[in-house]
Parts: structure tokens; C-alpha cells; sequence
């Protein structure tokens, strides 16, 4: 009996019901587009933030001061401490090792050296005392690194200075005499010095011919791609960096090691330093991606290192991220209410409007308990319909955002589905329950006379 | 005439009011409905227009964005290279309305001591304290302290420091050459990049330091707004001052275009979709709320009422609902964001006076929208609705 009554209160009067649904799901839509793409934009803004490029670096510890200034290092070449290559690819096994977008080492000196346009010693200056000293950039373009699963996986500068763009070509092999040249270098310009003229500029397909010293022929490298980098690497060359560490006798070395990591907000916690923290502390310290706890794994698997948080990049980021992210969920906060309030206001109409049918009930002998019970099993049925087709319209639409913004749709989370059924359940409820509550202390008789 | 006109329109008025004041729970319901929307349309509409403009200043955080540089000579090493410090007077500071923060920074090779160890090479940077704290590391505390710099103090690098043990606030030597300047070194910085291995004093000292007096390595900018604002500002600078290099720092500048643009497209599109579906969503409620009149309608047309002014009448109530809930929620969707603004970013959104009639407006479209259902009504006959049909 109690189900048909349900039932026939549905088919009698299905206009009013699709209304009252369509409120729901309506509000639940918007309940859960917020909610997906607030789940979701954390992950994707981080890795947005990453054409930030690398937001660690590694040093030697032992290293001696690098006396930077614009770009060079004034440093006499065996001056400060190297660091192995081989070591390179432990970063991958670290705990964090999937939120490590890339790394690249990086090994800088200083060489003289010609452009040329043939591939022999024909035509080149014989002095070269006179040639120009050109800083020699070595580092890995798109390197394999073989990964503890037997995958390999590709990484380099492109992935760590992602505003490093080529205006021309392509980038060098990892192990060509192939090179990549800064455009102020690859601009024609002429210099005169002793009427010959030097460093005509390095177009694609030249070379750049490094001098070894007066008893070994140069090296030719070719030219394979221009670089725009926007900052001092436009006036160096860039090359393999197996090539850098032969020319600073540095076989297998490097000099510093740009990482680029996704990582979470620094909040105060996480600046705290892990030396102080209790066992369980550390535990859900270095369970966070915070860039420190990622700094912390990546100092244990390199020893003799001193693995530095980039601050500038870190902290910006980590600003702009929390703010953000409050942002979105107080707009979705804002939807949630919004909606909430709409749909109960739905919900106590459709009560109101049965006053007539709650006395009639009453009259026939039916106990407030019953009548409640009936009218929430009704409201409930229509919230979880309501719910339901409002969860996949809604995922919808998150996902027709995300491919707007971030070109990759979120995917569709089960958490969501029980927040949005469970909060359209208690906005039906609560909105019907006020009414409902003022309808069981009716006297029936007014009200079947229609006062 | 005139006065049976005036009659009617005081019924009219009277029979509206008589509508509204009914049923004080419906009403309650309905500007619930209403003015819930209308808050969250004002609020999100005032934090969209406000949030753009303040993810921008966001930006702000990454410090510097642009370097004013001598131009690069035939591989004159960039230490060689200076400019004047007259420049400085040619960047302009005001721009759209915004204060463009630039910093001169002389960079130089010296010795660094305390007299208790050996000197240490390290590159001493000539700046002033605006310099460092805007350029180089905004929104940051230093270690020892809140930043008070005076001419005679300086700041060090972590590197440096520790190289040197620095403890407390020691006195440095810094010397080049023939030249020697002391400074007291009161704070130390700790970026993660280059300034770490630098040591930070006055401009003035360090001029003298390198016998170029007058001259300095660069000028860092701090040109505030969006990402399409920072490329007119360089352009322009450019066109003003040609014979020297004025370039976007790129790490940062095209970082923040695309992030920026994702950004402010995520938050567009949220808060649109979100209005869009409050408003149906009201309307929705609105229309449920409104079918309940059927009776009020068969017994208005059962008296002799013609359909149009029954409608009119409904739609005048909606009207003045909406207009109610609009002038309700739209200015406690206003204070909510200001309070959302607060607590994002630390200072109150600015309320922006055109959202409130929008808000508003919208509020009484959505209302009159949810009536105009009972247009349908026009067709029933009263007898049915008495008797309980239909």
C-alpha cells in the first residue's frame, strides 16, 4: 500500500515531479562541475606551473663560491668540485620519483673557438691565441634514462628551462659532434680584428670549431639548431655535455643538476626541519610532495650533494596555487549554497502545495509519523533521481571544461557522486521537513474545508 | 473615465498585494530561492571581475620580470659591461596606472673577510634594499629579521655565509684592488640561485669599490599588470631608450602568460557555468512554486477576469519578488565577496557599483521567466480547476 501510494503520487501528477526534479538535478549539476573541477585543478595548475622549469638544484657540497655574474662563471675551470653523471638516473628511484617532471645536469666552461663554414681546417685563422672566448654550455637535450622497471624515460633541458625555445632546427644527439647555437652568436655580424674577419656567425649546417691547444687538431661541431632563450644562453654555445667534460677534463661529470618536480604548497608544517620532527611527523612530512620533503629524498639517494629549493619559482608558485585554490572552492562553496537553498525551496513548495492531500490522509486515520514518512520517501526517491542524472550532467560539464582550459578532461571521481547524493537527500529533506512539521499539527477538518 | 482608471489600478495594486501577503511561508520560500541566486550572481560576478586583476598581482611574487642591460658587445665579458645610472631617470616608474618598481644592480669580483679567516672570493652586489626585497625576493622574511638596511649594512648570501661562518652581525672587509669598504652584515638571503653565493651592500659603496662611479650592471624591472600590459611596457621601453637591451626575464614572463590564461579561463568558464545553472535552477523552483496559483487563476477568470490581466497581475507579483530577492541577495552576495576576496587574498574585493543592477536585473528576468509558465494557464477552464481536475 505504502509503495503504491509512492507510485501513484508520481504518475498523477508527473508534471510537478519533473519540476521538482529538474530543480534537483539542475542544482546538483552545478554541484558537481564545482566540486570536479575544484577536485581536479590542484594537480592540473601544478603541472601548469612547471613551464616555470626546474624549481630544484643540485650542487656539490664542497664546491667553492661560483663567481657568477650575467650568466658566466668567472671561475677558473678546475676550480670547485664535480659531481658523477652515473649517479643520475638513482633520482628516479626515489619515493617521489613519479612527480619528477625531468632533471638535466649541467657542466659550463669556457672555450676559444671560430665559427666556419667548411668541414676542414681550409680557410680558418691560423692564430688562434686571437680566436674569441665563447662559453660552452654542456648539458643532455633528450636523454634516456633507463628507468628500474627496464622502461626508458626521456629527459633534459627542454623539460627544466622549458622557455629555452628553437627558433631553428632541431636539438643536438646525445652523442654527435653536433652543437646549438645562442642567436646572438648565430646572427650574421662581422668583427674585424687584424682585417680578417671572426666569428662571421654560426647559420645551420656551419661549424663551430673549438681550439685544443696547439698540438691537437680543433674539434668541429655542427651547428644543428638556433636557440632563443631570452637570457645569457643566447650568447653561448650549447653541446652534449660529454663533450663540455672532455674539454674540462671531466670525464663523466657535472657541475650542477636543474630538477623541475611537481609539488604541493609549502604550508607552516612544512617548513619545519625534519630533524625535529617525531617519527610519525616525518612519516606524513616525507608522505607530502612538499619541495622540501622532495629535496630531502633526492639529498639521500645523491650523497655529497647540497640540494637547494629555488625559491623564487617555489614560493611564487606555491602563492599563487593556494590562492587559487581557495579561490575555486569558494566559488563552489558559493554554488553548493546557492543551489542548496534553490532545491529546498523547490522541495517545501511541492510540500506546501499538499497540505490538501496531508489532511485527507489524517482524516482517514493516518498518524503524522506516517505521513511524514510517506512524503520522505518520495522526496528522498526524487532526490537520489534528481541526484543522480545531476551527477553525470554535471561530470559532463566538468569535463567540458577541463578539455577547454587545460586540454585534458578530469576524470570522474566516486567522491563526488556520494557528496552530491548525499547532499541532495538532506536539501530535500531539510527544505521538506520545516513544512512537513508545520503539516502534521494541522487539524485536518480546516484544511479539507480549504482554510 | 480617468477615475474608474485609477480605481483599476488600485485594485490591480491591492490584489497584488493581497497575492504576496497570502501565504508568509511561500514568500519566505520564494525569496529564499531568489535571493540565493542573486547573491551568488553578484558575489561571483564582483570576485571575476576583481580575481582577474588580483591573480595578476599574484604574479608579483616571482619578483622581477624584465632587465634593462648594456647591449652585449663582441664578446666584451658581461662583467665589463656597465651602464649609467642616469638611465634610471628615462625608465618611466608610472605605468596604466601602476607602479613599475626599477632597481639598479652593480655587480662585482671582490674579496670578502672578517680579518678572523682567510678572504674569500665572492661577488659583492651594489643595490639598495628596495632592490633586493622587490626584485629578488618579495614577500620574504629574512633570516635575522625583518630588513632594515641602511648605507652602511649589507646583506649575505647563505653560501657566503657559511663559507665565511658568519654568527651574529660581523663586520665584513670587502676588498678590490686598492680599494677597501666595511660593512656590517645584518641579515642573511637564502633563494636557492645565484644570490646565495653573493654578498649584498650599498650601491654608493660598491661604486667605489669598482672605481666606476655612477655606473651599473643592470636595471631589474618590476612591471606589474597583465601579461599583455608587461609586453607593451617593453615595447615601449624599447622605442625610448634604443642603444640598450631591454629584455623579458622568460623564465617568468611566458610562464606567467600561459598560467595567467589558464587561470583567469578557469575561473571565466566556472563561474559561468555556475550562473547559468543557478539561474535555471531558481527558475526551476520559481516554476513549481508558481503552478501552485492554478486555483488563484480558475477563480480570477471564474469572476470575469480576462486572461491578460490575470497573467499581468502574476507577472507584476514575480516582478516584485524579484525585485525584492534581487535587492536582498545582491547586496549579501556583494558583502559575501568581499568577505571571499578577504579571505582569499588577504585585502576585501573592491565592490564594483555596475554589478548590483546587473545582479539585480537578473534576478527580476529569472522571476518574471519562472511566471510566465502560467501563460498556460490562459487555456483552462475554471469549472475544471474547481472541481479539482487537471
Amino acid at each position: 500500500m505504502f509503495l503504491r501510494l509512492v507510485a501513484d503520487s508520481f504518475t498523477r501528477r508527473p508534471r510537478r515531479k519533473v519540476l521538482t526534479a529538474a530543480a534537483l538535478s539542475l542544482g546538483m549539476t552545478v554541484v558537481t562541475a564545482a566540486l570536479s573541477v575544484s577536485l581536479d585543478v590542484g594537480d592540473r595548475l601544478a603541472r601548469e606551473f612547471r613551464s616555470l622549469g626546474a624549481n630544484l638544484v643540485v650542487t656539490p657540497q664542497a664546491d667553492s663560491l661560483p663567481l657568477e655574474i650575467g650568466g658566466v662563471d668567472y671561475r677558473p675551470v678546475n676550480a670547485g668540485a664535480y659531481l658523477p653523471e652515473a649517479d643520475l638516473p638513482k633520482i628516479k628511484t626515489v619515493f617521489w620519483h613519479n612527480n619528477i617532471v625531468g632533471f638535466a645536469p649541467v657542466l659550463e666552461l669556457s672555450v676559444k673557438g671560430m665559427s666556419h663554414f667548411r668541414d676542414d681546417e681550409k680557410g680558418l685563422p691560423e692564430n688562434r691565441m686571437s680566436w674569441p672566448q665563447v662559453s660552452l654550455i654542456g648539458t643532455w637535450a633528450n636523454h634516456p634514462v633507463q628507468l628500474a622497471d627496464q622502461t626508458t624515460w626521456n629527459t633534459g633541458i627542454n623539460k627544466t628551462n622549458p622557455w629555452w625555445h628553437l627558433m631553428k632546427g632541431r636539438w643536438f644527439e646525445d652523442n654527435a659532434l653536433e652543437c646549438v647555437v645562442g642567436k646572438n652568436l648565430a646572427r650574421k655580424r662581422g668583427a674585424f680584428q687584424d682585417g680578417q674577419r671572426i666569428f662571421a656567425g654560426l647559420a645551420i649546417a656551419d661549424n663551430f670549431v673549438i681550439d685544443r691547444g696547439p698540438s691537437s687538431p680543433p674539434i668541429f661541431l655542427k651547428a644543428v639548431g638556433i636557440l632563443d632563450s631570452g637570457g645569457s644562453e643566447d650568447d653561448a654555445v650549447i653541446v652534449p655535455i660529454a663533450i663540455a667534460q672532455q674539454f674540462a677534463n671531466e670525464r663523466g661529470q657535472y657541475r650542477k643538476l636543474y630538477v623541475s618536480a611537481l609539488t604541493k604548497p609549502e604550508d607552516d608544517f612544512a617548513r619545519r626541519d625534519p630533524k625535529t620532527m617525531k617519527p610519525d611527523e616525518l612519516e606524513r612530512w616525507s608522505c607530502s610532495p612538499y619541495i622540501s620533503s622532495i629535496a630531502y629524498s633526492i639529498k639521500q639517494v645523491l650523497p655529497g650533494t647540497d640540494v637547494r629549493v629555488i625559491r623564487r619559482v617555489a614560493e611564487g608558485e606555491g602563492n599563487i596555487l593556494t590562492h587559487v585554490r581557495a579561490l575555486l572552492w569558494m566559488v563552489t562553496f558559493a554554488a553548493l549554497l546557492a543551489a542548496a537553498l534553490a532545491v529546498g525551496a523547490s522541495a517545501a513548495a511541492s510540500v506546501i502545495e499538499r497540505r490538501m492531500e496531508i489532511g485527507l490522509m489524517k482524516a482517514l486515520g493516518a498518524g503524522s509519523g506516517t505521513v511524514g514518512f510517506l512524503l520522505a520517501a518520495e522526496q528522498l526517491l526524487l532526490a537520489f533521481v534528481g541526484g543522480g542524472i545531476g551527477y553525470s550532467l554535471g561530470t559532463n560539464l566538468a569535463r567540458l571544461v577541463g578539455q577547454k582550459v587545460f586540454g585534458v578532461k578530469p576524470e570522474p571521481s566516486l567522491l563526488v557522486l556520494v557528496v552530491v547524493l548525499a547532499l541532495a537527500a538532506g536539501v530535500t529533506f531539510l527544505g521538506s521537513a520545516i513544512p512537513l512539521r508545520r503539516a502534521s499539527r494541522y487539524e485536518p477538518a480546516p484544511i479539507l474545508r480549504g482554510e | 473615465m480617468p477615475s474608474l482608471r485609477s480605481q483599476n489600478r488600485l485594485m490591480f495594486w491591492r490584489i497584488v498585494r493581497r497575492l504576496l501577503g497570502a501565504n508568509r511561508g511561500r514568500l519566505f520560500v520564494i525569496l529564499l530561492a531568489l535571493g540565493a541566486g542573486a547573491a551568488v550572481t553578484a558575489a561571483l560576478l564582483n570576485l571575476e571581475v576583481d580575481a582577474n586583476r588580483r591573480i595578476a598581482a599574484e604574479f608579483r611574487a616571482f619578483g622581477a620580470n624584465t632587465i634593462v642591460a648594456p647591449r652585449g658587445g663582441e664578446f666584451v665579458a658581461p662583467s665589463d659591461r656597465t651602464l649609467s645610472e642616469g638611465l634610471l631617470n628615462r625608465i618611466p616608474r608610472n605605468y596604466e596606472g601602476a607602479f613599475v618598481s626599477a632597481n639598479p644592480f652593480l655587480y662585482v669580483v671582490a674579496d670578502v673577510s672578517t680579518g678572523a679567516l682567510r678572504p674569500v672570493k665572492a661577488v659583492v652586489v651594489g643595490s639598495s634594499a628596495m632592490g633586493v626585497v622587490n626584485s629578488i625576493a618579495p614577500k620574504r622574511k629574512f633570516n635575522g629579521g625583518p630588513m632594515i638596511w641602511d648605507g652602511t649594512n649589507c646583506v649575505v648570501g647563505s653560501a657566503v655565509s657559511s663559507r665565511l661562518r658568519l654568527s651574529g652581525t660581523p663586520l665584513l672587509r670587502l676588498t678590490l684592488g686598492s680599494k677597501e669598504i666595511n660593512c656590517r652584515a645584518i641579515a642573511r638571503l637564502s633563494t636557492g640561485s645565484a644570490e646565495d653565493n653573493e654578498v649584498f651592500a650599498n650601491l654608493k659603496d660598491v661604486q667605489t669599490l669598482a672605481a666606476s662611479p655612477g655606473r651599473v650592471s643592470l636595471i631589474q624591472l618590476l612591471v606589474p599588470g597583465k601579461p599583455a600590459a608587461i609586453d607593451r611596457y617593453i615595447a615601449e621601453l624599447k622605442a625610448n631608450i634604443p642603444d640598450v637591451d631591454v629584455r623579458p626575464i622568460r623564465q617568468f614572463t611566458e610562464g606567467e602568460a600561459k598560467i595567467y590564461g589558464r587561470i583567469s579561463g578557469l575561473l571565466t568558464a566556472t563561474v559561468a557555468v555556475v550562473l547559468l545553472l543557478t539561474g535555471l535552477c531558481v527558475m526551476a523552483a520559481m516554476t513549481n512554486v508558481a503552478m501552485e496559483r492554478k486555483n488563484d487563476v480558475g477563480l480570477m477568470k471564474a469572476i470575469g477576469g480576462a486572461t491578460r490581466r490575470v497573467l499581468r497581475l502574476f507577472l507584476a507579483e514575480a516582478a516584485l519578488l524579484g525585485l525584492a530577492g534581487g535587492l536582498i541577495g545582491s547586496a549579501a552576495g556583494i558583502l559575501l565577496s568581499i568577505w571571499l576576496g578577504k579571505q582569499v587574498f588577504g585585502e576585501a574585493a573592491q565592490p564594483r557599483l555596475i554589478v548590483y543592477p546587473v545582479a539585480v536585473a537578473l534576478t527580476m528576468i529569472v522571476a518574471i521567466l519562472s511566471a510566465y509558465p502560467l501563460r498556460r494557464l490562459a487555456s483552462i477552464r475554471p469549472a475544471s480547476v474547481f472541481r479539482g481536475e487537471a
